[in-house]
């Protein structure tokens, strides 16, 4: 028997899930390991010797765990298939620039008649990168240099520093990340950051330093995140004529805060989905821990996609959210809600709706949103895949309400209040995919239900967001 | 908004008589106001009575950083806010309420040079006082100026604070000066004011000015406040005709005022009382 390389298979893409694997990539490697089934004949084999060849300072043991399932193929398919699976996990740990699978006969000595040896090829990336890349974010651009010190140690430890020169904000970060070896959904994160934002909407200048640990772990379907955060949050007013109300939320705080991130998400796709559900939970207590910020926070996030005549996708969202204030303190203008805005409740400025003073707005302390999607392909398009892939049209109908809550009144009224003055729009557009982490969308927007102070775009409407309704 | 408009609106809003709403803003007086800043915020109120503006004193945790120029006191009158008393004045000056109208050139230079005095040695000197010298700013100056923040907040922040301040001693020369030379600097400057002063009730003769709410908001929080030595207050309390300056200013328009009741002006505000 000759050598089979594994190269034959598709290569993978470097990165985990949500670096923007294109999921429909992993579909068509599936089929291409059906055909060889076929030809190949079912021969019991013995994996003799597993060898990963290119280490440097990588520890051998931490790579064990990932390619000891090898030892277990029965067959020369399951050897190709475990190998494969090997080297995918292998590459996801973010350490190897290249993983070639060498499978050939065992030679030497102890060789058996059917013996294996599977060899790794691996190339170890360098101990000091740097990047230099262009974001978009939800309405601003940045530029971002960045220094990565992949697999520090030697067990998958990453060591990163971002600094971001943005049209709006300037910022940097250093962040240190290990993972359970064996184990790379189980990892621990450490970041350092200073982080500077402006909010025209509310003519507030934020710059927050801080420090914040991370734990993330699956746990059945879901992704779970533990997080504790101390951050010293300076505010201040963007320009001499910005409102009284916001001026006097000026000055310096300091939020400790425990959180908690739950994410069930079984979509094909983050972006244009076509089917699935997102189901995301956040809950934030802060002030537990010390500090000057004290509130439990609670939000979710959900999305229904499902497949509709022609192609075409109908989905359905709702987003909610409430913020309780707790020990008098009121809340802070840079922990309250906003909503409004071209991937929110479309037609509405960016965050423009709710209580506001002078033309500021200050964000609400509970909030709902939803919206109606009718997506389908351009129409027109010639073949399947190629530029027109990266583009839907959409048909919209967005819903939502943001509002104060006083705590007296009980929560039947509190609901009354949500429900009362909705504010609502629908329209179309064309939404194009950038990657997989974000979207551009033009859309016409007719808004509707409009209250005083509601600062709204009637007409065309363009924005850019990671997050959508 | 662009600077023209924000003319026009100063211009629109000086059109606008007095509000009865109209606040100053100072830090917190029992745990958080400095020496420097209670004698600023004092100055402010003293002209503002002077001018028989009524204003409400609100005390805030934050109010320097929700000053525009990062300085307190600062005023809130209808949608405006003016911060420190130079600027304020100017502002009084466009809604038609001022001191200084009955002064010729020459008076009114010399005016303004001797606030020019007060400003660059008693509030320096304070600020030093407060700041560069160790004992009072580990036992004063940092906690109390602290004192509204959580840790590690309090100490980040007042050494922020400490530094910024030695960085200005150091651009206008004051960081080699000792604490007797900064005493004796005192000094002299009450001495000029003792001698402009004379026997007149106030610096330009019966009417009061700018110049001497901006005396008495300083003389009179030294000689009230409380430091680690007495030598700064005893150093005014050598011109007998400063002292009476005060306390004249303090009976003319706190407590007359106060005890007639005048609308808004009730709440008296800057602490205690020379007597």
């Amino acid at each position: 028997m000759g050598t089979v390389h594994a190269r034959s298979m598709d290569p993978l893409p470097m990165h985990g899930r949500d670096l923007g694997v294109n999921p429909d990539d992993l579909e068509v490697v599936e089929a291409e390991q059906e055909t060889k089934k076929e030809i190949l004949e079912n021969k019991d084999v013995v994996v003799q010797h597993v060898n990963i060849e290119g280490l440097g300072r990588t520890k051998e043991d931490y790579l064990g765990y990932e390619i000891s399932d090898v030892f277990n193929a029965k067959n020369l398919i399951d050897v190709m298939k475990k190998s494969h699976e090997a080297r995918q996990k292998l590459l996801r740990l973010g350490i190897f620039k290249e993983v070639e699978v060498l499978i050939d006969i065992s030679e030497g000595d102890d060789a058996l008649p059917n013996g294996l040896d599977v060899t790794f090829e691996v190339t170890e990336l360098k101990r000091v990168t740097g990047s230099y890349n262009t974001m978009v974010g939800n309405n601003e651009g940045s530029m971002v240099l960045g220094i990565k010190l992949p697999n520090m140690f030697g067990r998958g430890e990453k060591l990163t520093f971002q600094f971001s020169y943005g049209t709006k904000e300037t910022s940097y970060g250093l962040s240190f990340f290990k993972p359970q070896p064996g184990y790379y959904e189980r990892n621990f994160t450490l970041n350092l950051y200073k982080v500077t934002g402006q909010f025209p909407w509310s003519s507030l200048k934020e710059t927050d330093r801080g420090v914040s640990t991370e734990l993330s772990f699956p746990l059945w379907m879901t992704d779970h995140t533990l997080k504790w955060e101390g951050v010293w949050r300076e505010l201040g007013c963007l320009a001499r004529s910005a409102s009284f109300a916001v001026r006097e939320e000026s000055g310096h705080t300091l939020k400790s805060a425990l959180s908690h991130a739950m994410v069930l998400d079984t979509r094909n796709s983050a972006i244009l989905p076509r089917k699935g559900a997102l189901l995301r939970i956040n809950q934030e207590l802060a002030g537990y821990t010390g500090g000057d910020a004290s509130f439990l926070k609670e939000d979710f996030e959900l999305q229904l996609n499902r497949p509709f005549l022609w192609g075409s996708v109908l989905s359905a969202s709702l987003w909610g959210g409430m913020i309780f204030p707790v020990g008098g303190r009121p809340t802070s203008i840079a922990d309250r809600f906003y909503l409004g805005g071209p991937t929110s409740v479309r037609g509405f400025g960016m965050y423009s709706i709710g209580p506001q003073n002078e033309g500021d707005y200050l964000g609400g302390e509970a909030y709902w949103a939803s919206g109606l999607h009718l997506y389908t392909p351009l129409p027109f398009r010639s073949t399947r895949g190629g530029l027109a892939d990266l583009f839907r049209t959409h048909f919209f109908l967005n819903a939502g309400n943001l509002c104060n809550l006083d705590y007296g009144e009980g929560p039947h009224a509190h609901l009354q209040k949500l429900a009362e003055c909705i504010r609502w729009s629908y329209g179309a557009g064309i939404i194009l995919r950038l990657g997989n982490i974000a979207r551009l969308e033009l859309n016409y927007c007719i808004p509707m239900g409009v209250q005083s102070g509601d600062r709204i775009c009637d007409g065309v409407q363009f924005g850019a967001g990671i997050r959508f309704l | 908004m662009s600077l023209a408009a924000e003319a026009f609106v100063s211009q629109m809003a000086a059109a606008e008589p007095w509000p009865e709403n109209a606040t100053l803003y100072q830090p917190l007086r029992e745990d958080q106001i400095l020496l420097s800043d209670c004698a600023s915020s004092l100055a402010v109120q003293a002209y503002l009575r002077m001018c028989g503006l009524p204003v409400r004193v609100c005390c805030r945790a934050n109010a320097e950083y929700m000053s525009p120029s990062g300085k307190v006191p600062f005023i809130h009158v209808g949608n405006q806010v003016v911060s420190e008393l130079g600027p304020i004045v100017q502002f009084t000056k466009a809604k038609g309420h001022s001191l200084s109208d009955g002064l010729d050139d020459v008076q009114r230079a010399e005016m303004k040079a001797y606030m020019e005095l007060v400003n660059n040695m008693l509030l320096t000197a304070e600020l030093y006082i407060q700041w560069c010298d160790d004992t009072t700013s580990s036992e004063i100056t940092r906690p109390r100026y602290s004192s509204p923040y959580s840790w590690p907040l309090n100490h980040i922040l007042a050494y922020q604070k400490q530094w910024e301040v030695r960085r200005k001693m150091n651009a206008i020369g004051w960081a080699g000066k000792t604490l007797e030379q900064v005493y004796e600097d005192v000094s002299q400057c009450c001495q000029a004011l003792s001698q402009r002063l004379g026997t007149q009730p106030y610096f330009f003769n019966k009417q009061p000015t700018e110049l001497d709410a901006l005396v008495f908001g300083h003389l009179f929080t030294i000689l009230t406040t409380r430091l680690t030595s007495d030598e700064l207050s005893e150093k005014i309390k050598s011109y007998s005709n400063l002292l009476s300056f005060c306390r004249r200013i303090e009976q003319t328009y706190f407590e007359e005022q106060d005890r007639d009741g005048q609308s808004g002006t009730s709440q008296l505000s800057k602490g205690p009382s020379l007597i």
